[in-house]
């Protein structure tokens, strides 16, 4: 999959999950000589749509609700050291912002082959933030419903960075929390410092 | 392995305790069976990050989310388990309702008298007596019954002797 220098994704509240139906059509939908043995009467499940990426060998998810845009990471530009350890900065449309390593934050060895990281910028607590991640894969609808808390003892990182957890094709995916991303100490001191 | 789908209750006499045995680097260890809710086949957790030195990851049972502990990182043994390792349910353990804990093998259940047990040395395989809640003979080899709530709750580091 080819990604321009910007991507711009335009993000719109998600309506509910299916097409939206008038009145009429929906009289017809439930009149019981139109109705299939085993159709459901009720409206289909809400789906939300994730954004998956890879950092080291595993792969997670953000909502694709709150990603802005998607950017090659050749603009990134580190960070002293202390404070960052994790954390490093982007300067995008003349703003300079705070762009997180996930494979610092979750210590494990960068796995993307070259050229193929990118930064996904979204909002963290209502402030532009940047995920560096090791390789964008693909979009994927989860009924939220099938979203379960990550387990107290899987990680020792502060459970507000992830949303939950949900299996698709058999495999484990975790969901980050943007908000939770955004409180992160060294993102928290970036803005603090005005850095 | 065969995979156990609900663990039998075992017919406990008054004063008696049931344990379920296992194997973790050539030593007979043992838990509380009504602690055991289920044995798994082991399968490959997937990673979580900056998960704790003794948890492995994280595995999807019945639509639950559970972590694995791995009874070797934790008793000290850096060697990796064998590829037939199994993976017992274990309740009440910590902040989670489940959790898993790798151990190599799974032998059998065994019935022993908790209260005609005599007291535990101060350390057993270089495991401590506050991790023990007793030690048994079972085939003329001991086994010593872990306290496990106690074992995995802790940080204190213990390294298991060959």
């Amino acid at each position: 999959m080819t990604i321009p220098r910007a991507v711009g994704i335009v993000t719109a509240p998600l309506q509910g999950g299916g097409p939206t139906a008038t009145k009429g059509e929906l009289v017809e939908r439930l009149t019981p000589a139109k109705r299939r043995v085993g159709a459901r009467a009720e409206a289909p499940a809400v789906r939300e749509k994730f954004l998956l990426f890879r950092v080291g060998d595993e792969i997670y998810g953000m909502g694709l609700r709150g990603l802005r845009e998607v950017l090659l990471s050749d603009g990134v530009t580190s960070l002293p050291a202390p404070p960052y350890q994790v954390c490093v900065a982007l300067t995008y449309r003349g703003r300079k912002l705070p762009v997180i390593r996930m494979s610092a934050l979750f210590e494990v060895p960068p796995g993307g082959a070259s050229g193929t990281e990118r930064v996904l910028l979204t909002q963290g607590r209502g402030r532009p933030l940047g995920l560096l991640v090791d390789d964008v894969l693909e979009m994927s609808e989860v009924d939220p419903a099938r979203i379960t808390p990550l387990p107290a003892l899987a990680s020792l990182l502060d459970p507000a960075c992830f949303r939950g957890v949900f299996t698709r094709q058999d495999r484990i995916i975790l969901l980050v929390n943007e908000d939770g991303l955004g409180g992160f100490d060294e993102v928290v001191h970036f803005y603090a410092a005005g850095t | 392995m065969a995979v156990q789908a609900e663990p039998i209750p075992p017919v406990v006499a008054a004063g008696e305790a049931s344990v379920l045995m296992f194997l973790v680097a050539g030593k007979q260890l043992a838990v509380d069976l009504d602690r055991v809710q289920q044995i798994l086949e082991y399968q490959p957790p997937t990673r979580t990050p900056r998960r704790p030195p003794t948890v492995e990851g994280i595995i999807r049972h019945k639509g639950r989310y559970l972590p694995v502990v791995s009874l070797r990182r934790r008793l000290g043994v850096e060697e990796p388990g064998p590829a037939s390792s199994a993976i017992l349910l274990l309740s009440g353990i910590g902040q989670d309702p489940l959790m898993g804990l790798m151990v190599d093998q799974v032998l059998r259940v065994l019935s022993l008298q908790p209260d005609k047990l005599p007291p535990p040395p101060p350390r057993v395989f270089g495991i401590r007596v506050e991790f023990i809640r007793g030690v048994v003979n079972a085939g003329g080899r001991p086994v010593v019954w872990l306290d496990m709530v106690k074992l995995l709750t802790s940080a204190e580091p213990i390294t298991l002797l060959a």
